[in-house]
């Protein structure tokens, strides 16, 4: 019935200027339709039945034979109506076995209303752009705040008694909840309450103000986003193994903090890589759209997953720009929203031409320390080559000399393959891009004529290392196998259609990832695609294959060459060049490190001697240790839009499926709106900047809903992430284009946004309910009093250690682990355990702490927390015994509830009257408030009580309090019991 | 009713206890709330979440389910599924005609074929066909009923056990136990709704197959743990004995209907009544763990060991008849380590023995104890394995068999599923499915056929469309029903 309530409030009491008899198709006629009649009568033409739609005008009062659904101005002409009202179970719609409710008689009256009254169509409000609304006139509240204006308007006629302010302790601890995730301190709370009683609407500004500028209101909205970023720091999925994304998470946490106005924010996340000359920070801010999972469970189809992981791009770009739920037209078009199936392609044709690398991310500092480092390593070295052995050095070059042959690199004429782009780089390499498969096939022409009149007896193939790979390839692998490894399984080789048979191959270095199998070089020629060679463990290095040829080749110009990669996970090359050699007799590759003694230079041959010989084992310790210190940098997930020689096609898959591409689809925004304009690339820059231009009638809107949403509790439209024609109408929705339109003439400024919602009367009104607004506002949409809800998880644990005087300060950088049972990560897949932080990480905010999707952090997740699997623009806010559970029983509270006490009972020793001052401290920490006299008296027999049995032993302190942490007294224990009662108050989880 | 003329109590009461039970997967369900849910609503536009189709919307032949759930899916060709043909055929590639199109996991599909491990033979006076690897199982065979055709549309494993846990081959929808206990709640009120039992190794699917999904939180699966608490953080904090937990719930009772009086908050009387049944909880689930009233002939049956970890499959399987006897609605028992790519009879021997036993013995105590003919019983992993073997040397793998979405065997037993038949038939190889296709869709409308819930009415809105169990598809299995 709650319901009726609102709808019925929504309805007859929100939209201002409209009489109760007059009927809105807005309002009373497409929310019917759509319900109960567009799933066979709408948008999609395939699925329409009888041939009819009545989603549109025209549709609707098409000539169906002599008579028409929709006859307007006659409803007594028109089959709809005799439709709805038939008893013929064969002609009645909607038909029985739709499973959808009959319209009852008032539904029908008003669709004959609307039919007598010309069955006027309207657009759909959301696809309107919003034009900023008069001011109502200021109203009951007598508040001129803009957002009162329209709330008193809403809410006229109502007879809804409203709520007066709220007192100054419960206002303090609303705003530092609502601003900053956190409750306000002692001192802050007792300054603001002597300002308030000085200037209560000054004294609301400047904490308002001050909030805003601390680096923890960033923390707190961040939060926010990051649940519709889907942020994780895991790749979910089976294996669900560590990723590196931190940064971007620090990126949005700044964003906030510095204001980043909203359309540039839009634009580097979706684009930030687009833009000219990009910053770091703009690449990195591509990660939003990095977030989706990885799966690297070996044997899948990696494209397969890509196809998914761009479905979810589509559908969180629908959700959170544009308030459309575009997953109904991944497999046909919408049957209830305007958007057909192309559309949905031509949408995900905007999002899918990026390449997906890993980037590092240099900090001044540890740039300098490596900096650092490496010049005195080559320094080092420059000493121990002035100071090599001369002799020692020759006859160890003499050695290398007779091992090796000269090479004559092979400038390739053609490199294809069956899906990855193969590009000659200047030094004759090759290198390889876009997107690889579990079986890969490289064809390459190679130019035998450097070598005319000679005879090839060898090739050689070098696996270079490239930064633009994985780890620094030389493979592409990216998930199940390791980073930048390949595997080679066969190398065939032809001239002029005739095979050449190999007879024999040696390798730098041979080692393979996952199962047992040997990395021998023969390998790659034995005709068996399950074995092969490759360099795992050894990523970054340069390594080489050699395979003789069993008769030497003469006389051919070009020699074409295939390689196959083929695993149960993709692991084609990255980079690589090839060679031949003439000379005859035993050829072989030479060992790990060594430079060719044909192609380097003096000055290398020497570093390498250095390096390698056993004569200078001190040296190369000494730069090992060097090594060893130089510092890791960050790495984060980024986007790189793909050159325009290698666009990735995106087709049209018949019902969704990967498996059935069908045509081609161009890059657009779905066709009910205005396009990208002409002269703008239809690319990801030009999607980012189209969402945030007058174009796009939703961006504004969707965002200012969202921030009414967390201060308010509940949106101005209740259902956050679609705004479609299934959607629920706006509350109020002359306030909602009025904010957005606000919102977007301010600059695009969130902070400005916040501030002026925060200082409406609406917001600080008193929460208490009366029976009236209860009985006929129970969810509050009319704003009659404040609003009350429940804390998330994350502010609840950053309440108690922020309360308790634990909650580190430090911010920023990789995730942490606060402790929690060993059993939550048991239940997920692999060993990776949880090993709880010690020392300051374990008190790290919330937003700080290890996000692993297959198990996520206990403790948020009982309290409706994110996965990471989706994007959630709305958390649920359930009520539940293992909420209870947690609160009383999890250690982590527990610790709190110690700490609270210990630094209650501090303050207060020595204080005339201890008990009361005690009690009174936790109260004011945890409450922002002191008890009253019967809490007060409650709360002393509780402690007296429980003081008593330890006292007796009854109950030992030393279980209940830790020594680490100080004196343990049965006084004391008994007051982390009653700090523990505190922190399950329902006030104390309630932001009131 | 006229909303004006709700008083205070009256309005409170009532969306207390809606409240309560709509966001409580756990409580509340003795009170037969669920027809009040069951319409009402939907003449009006539906918000997200709406609630819709909850409720039974016929009779139910099964209250309860317990669903073991053989992840890493079992050989159907060592078990249940004899083909003499492969037999022939060892060593020879499949005829190309029957593989085209096919995407396999590991292996290509040109592999040559892998025999059966095992000999077969016929039990029961139904004479269904068994393995030797499953001597208990055919003691019980003409209680169940075994289904030759299942198919899937998943080949890895987290996909396809997502798919056969929530509908859906990717995380994020809800479980079935979620759908269960959110369409008809639960039966108990000091237990869980819909409880996680495992054994065995990781699983692939994760947390996401007992996620609630877009279903409200609480009605997520609750899994047990191994070590530790049963149900996180059911013990009191160290130091605190059932009397200080109960002071302190005292205290914390008084302070919040002082609250409620003050404030009027609805929420916080659901928030009374959440910390009450956690009491309830705190002193149910010791009691449910300890197996000391249970007879050494019923340990027995099941192979059953209090604590042993080598019988950590048997003791899941009597907790999860515990759990039915106290009124949880669905038990999702998983047993990881069926995922036999190399060396494919040993595994499954091994696996055998861990799992035959106390699967049948499952069957039998729930008979003796009359639970049998409301408690549906459900055995299967999330695909069957390749008639062709999987061989790799990079791998280090030999006389395997790589993942089968194509037809895999699964059985029933309880809850009105006919008993003694075996239905469905796949070709001479293997291969496909050829006899009464059972799709995983199909499987999911039979269940909750069973349970009393037409699989197309219990939907949810969510992101602008009614979502179900069964997406847009999914048949009762009619032959398949007692």
């Amino acid at each position: 019935m709650r319901v009726c309530f609102h709808r019925f409030f929504a309805a007859i009491l929100a939209v201002p200027g409209l009489h109760a008899q007059e009927v809105s198709f807005q309002r009373d006629i497409r929310p019917l339709l759509s319900d109960r009649c567009f799933k066979c009568h709408g948008f999609d033409e395939e699925t329409q039945e009888a041939d009819l739609g009545l989603h549109t005008f025209a549709a609707a009062t098409r000539d169906l034979g002599g008579y028409r659904a929709v006859a307007p101005g006659d409803s007594a002409a028109s089959e709809l109506i005799a439709r709805l009202v038939s008893d013929d179970p064969g002609e009645v719609m909607p038909p029985p076995k739709s499973n959808k409710p009959r319209f009852s008689p008032e539904e029908v009256a008003l669709m004959k209303r609307w039919i007598d009254g010309g069955a006027k169509y309207e657009e759909h409000w959301a696809f309107v752009k919003p034009v900023r609304p008069p001011l109502p006139e200021a109203g009951e509240s007598g508040s001129d705040h803009p957002v009162d204006r329209f709330l008193d308007a809403g809410r006229a006629g109502s007879g809804l008694p409203i709520n007066g302010p709220a007192d100054p302790r419960t206002l303090v601890r609303r705003l530092s909840y609502d601003l900053r995730g956190l409750p306000p301190t002692i001192e802050e709370t007792d300054a603001f309450l002597a300002a308030h009683a000085q200037d209560p609407e000054a004294a609301w500004g400047a904490l308002v103000d001050a909030f805003l500028a601390s680096p923890a209101y960033g923390e707190h909205w961040a939060r926010d986003w990051l649940d519709l970023a889907r942020y994780a720091d895991t790749n979910g999925y089976e294996k669900d193994r560590p990723r590196s994304i931190w940064p971007y998470r620090d990126w949005v946490v700044r964003a906030f903090n510095d204001d980043l106005p909203y359309d540039r924010f839009t634009i580097e996340q979706l684009a930030g890589d687009m833009l000219p000359d990009p910053t770091l920070d703009q690449i990195v801010a591509t990660g939003f759209h990095r977030n989706t999972m990885l799966n690297e469970e070996g044997g899948i189809d990696p494209l397969e997953f890509r196809y998914h992981a761009m479905v979810d791009r589509v559908a969180t770009t629908g959700s959170v720009w544009m308030g459309l739920t575009t997953g109904c037209a991944q497999c046909h078009t919408h049957k209830f929203d305007p958007i057909t199936h192309t559309d949905y392609f031509a949408l995900f044709a905007l999002l899918n031409n990026a390449d997906e690398p890993e980037i590092e991310v240099p900090d001044p500092i540890l740039t300098r320390q490596r900096a650092e480092i490496a010049a005195q390593i080559e320094d080092s070295e420059g000493k121990e080559v002035a100071r090599l052995d001369e002799a020692r050095f020759q006859a160890w070059l003499a050695g290398l000399r007779g091992q090796s042959v000269p090479w004559t690199v092979l400038p390739p004429l053609k490199a294809v393959s069956n899906l990855p782009l193969l590009e000659i780089e200047p030094d004759l390499s090759l290198y390889a891009s876009g997107d690889f498969t579990k079986r890969d096939v490289y064809e390459l022409s190679l130019d035998l004529s450097p070598l005319r009149g000679k005879a090839v007896t060898a090739l050689r193939l070098e696996v270079l290392p490239d930064p633009r790979l994985p780890a620094n390839g030389p493979g592409a692998a990216y998930y199940e196998g390791r980073k930048g490894e390949f595997f080679l399984s066969e190398v065939t080789a032809q001239v002029g259609g005739r095979p050449l048979a190999f007879s024999g191959a040696s390798a730098s270095f041979g080692q393979i990832s996952i199962g047992s199998g040997e990395a021998k070089a023969e390998n790659v020629y034995d005709g068996d695609g399950s074995t092969g060679w490759s360099t795992s463990t050894r990523e970054g290095e340069a390594h080489h294959l050699v395979l003789k040829l069993a008769e030497p080749l003469a006389g051919a110009e070009t020699l074409e060459l295939s390689l196959l990669f083929e695993r149960h996970f993709a692991a084609g090359l990255g980079r690589f060049r090839l060679s031949a050699a003439t000379a005859a007799g035993g050829i072989a590759a030479l060992p790990p490190g060594a430079p060719d003694p044909f192609a380097a230079s003096e000055g290398e041959l020497r570093r390498a001697f250095v390096r390698l010989s056993p004569d200078h084992k001190a040296h190369q310790e000494a730069v090992a240790a060097l090594r060893g210190k130089m510092p890791e940098l960050p790495t984060t997930l980024v986007m790189k839009e793909r050159p325009p020689h290698h666009r990735r096609p995106t087709h049209r898959h018949h019902r969704g499926e990967y498996l059935s591409p069908k045509e081609i689809v161009a890059p657009a925004v779905p066709a009910i709106f205005e396009p990208i304009p002409e002269g703008t690339p239809a690319d990801r820059l030009g999607l980012a900047k189209w969402l945030v231009s007058e174009r796009n009638p939703l961006a504004a809107r969707v965002a200012v809903n969202r921030a009414w949403q967390s201060l308010f509790g509940r949106g101005i439209v209740h259902t956050s992430g679609d705004y479609g024609y299934q959607s629920e109408l706006p509350s109020h929705p002359e306030l909602l284009d009025w904010l957005a339109v606000e919102f977007v003439e301010q600059g695009w400024s969130l902070k400005r946004l916040h501030r002026l919602l925060v200082t409406s009367a609406a917001y600080r009104r008193d929460s208490r309910i009366d029976p009236v607004q209860l009985a006929r506002d129970p969810d509050n949409v009319l704003l009659s009093r404040g609003a009350r809800f429940r804390l998330t998880g994350e502010m609840l644990r950053d309440g108690a250690l922020h309360a308790a005087g634990l909650l580190s300060s430090k911010r920023g950088g990789p995730g942490v682990y606060p402790p929690q049972p060993e059993s939550v990560v048991d239940l997920a897949y692999g060993s990776e355990a949880w090993t709880s932080s010690v020392g300051e990480p374990r008190y790290r905010r919330s937003l700080y702490t290890f996000a692993k999707r297959t198990a996520p952090f206990a403790a948020y997740l009982v309290f409706d927390g994110p996965t990471g699997e989706n994007c959630l623009p709305r958390r649920e806010r359930s009520n539940t015994p293992l909420q209870a559970l947690t609160l009383l029983n999890d250690p982590m509270f527990h610790e709190a509830a110690e700490a609270l006490a210990r630094r209650a009972w501090s303050g207060a020793e020595g204080v005339p009257d201890e008990s009361r001052a005690v009690l009174d401290a936790l109260f004011r920490r945890v409450l922002s408030r002191p008890p009253d006299g019967r809490e007060q008296e409650d709360f002393l027999a509780f402690h007296e009580a429980q003081w008593a049995r330890l006292a007796t032993g009854e109950l030992k302190a030393a279980e209940i309090l830790s020594a680490e942490n100080g004196p343990v007294t049965p006084g004391l224990a008994a007051w982390a019991m009653v700090a523990r009662v505190l922190l399950n108050l329902n006030e104390a989880i309630t932001r009131g | 009713m006229n909303p004006a003329e709700t008083s205070m109590n009256e309005s409170l009461h009532l969306l207390t206890r809606r409240h309560f039970f709509q966001d409580c997967g756990i409580g509340l369900g003795k009170i037969g709330l669920s027809a009040a849910f069951a319409g009402g609503f939907s003449h009006l536009a539906k918000a997200d979440g709406a609630p819709s189709g909850r409720g039974r919307h016929h009779g139910a032949r099964a209250k309860r389910v317990i669903y073991l759930f053989m992840a890493g899916a079992p050989s159907q060709l060592e078990l249940f599924d004899d083909k003499p043909k492969l037999r022939e055929l060892d060593g020879k590639p499949i005829p190309p005609s029957v593989i085209a199109g096919q995407r396999y996991a590991f292996i290509q599909p040109d592999a040559a074929v892998l025999a059966p491990c095992f000999p077969f033979a016929r039990y029961g006076q139904s004479g269904a066909e068994l393995s030797d690897r499953l001597p208990y199982l055919a003691r019980i065979v003409d209680e169940i009923a075994i289904v030759k055709s299942v198919k899937t549309d998943q080949f890895n494993h987290a996909p396809a056990q997502l798919f056969l846990n929530t509908g859906h081959g990717l995380p994020g929808r809800p479980a079935m136990g979620s759908w269960l206990s959110y369409g008809i709640g639960s039966e108990a009120d000091d237990l869980p709704a819909f409880v996680v039992l495992k054994s065995g190794g990781s699983l692939s699917g994760g947390a996401a197959m007992w996620s609630a999904g877009f279903l409200p939180g609480s009605h997520a699966g609750v899994p047990f743990r191994d070590a530790g608490d049963p149900i996180l953080h059911v013990s009191n904090p160290k130091g605190y004995d059932a009397k200080a937990q109960r002071d302190s719930l005292d205290l914390l009772r008084r302070m919040n209907e002082g609250a409620l009086a003050h404030l009027g908050d609805p929420e916080i009387q659901t928030r009374i009544d959440a910390y009450e049944m956690a009491w309830r909880m705190q002193s149910a689930a010791p009691e449910l763990m300890d197996f000391a009233d249970e007879s050494p002939a019923t340990l027995a049956l099941y192979g059953a060991k209090p604590g042993d970890p080598k019988a950590a499959f048997a003791n899941q399987c009597l907790l999860a008849r515990r759990l039915v006897e106290r009124g949880t609605r669905c038990v999702q028992v998983y047993h990881a380590g069926w995922d036999h790519h190399s060396q494919v009879e040993n595994g499954v021997k091994s696996q055998a023995l861990q799992v035959d036993q106390a699967s049948a013995a499952l069957v039998m105590d729930l008979k003796q104890r009359g639970l049998l003919d409301d408690t549906l019983v459900i055995w299967g992993g999330e695909f069957g394995r390749t008639p062709m073997v999987e061989a790799s040397a990079a791998l280090g793998r030999s006389l395997g068999r790589d993942h089968h979405p194509q037809a895999f065997t699964m059985w029933m037993a309880g809850g009105g599923i006919r008993p003694g038949i075996t239905l469905g038939a796949t070709d001479e190889l293997g291969f496909h499915v050829v006899e009464d296709p059972v799709h995983v869709h199909d499987l999911h409308a039979t269940i909750l056929h069973l349970l009393g819930i037409d699989h197309t009415k219990l939907t949810f809105r969510y992101q602008g469309r009614d979502f179900r169990l069964t997406d847009v598809h999914g048949h009762v299995v009619g032959k398949l029903l007692a």
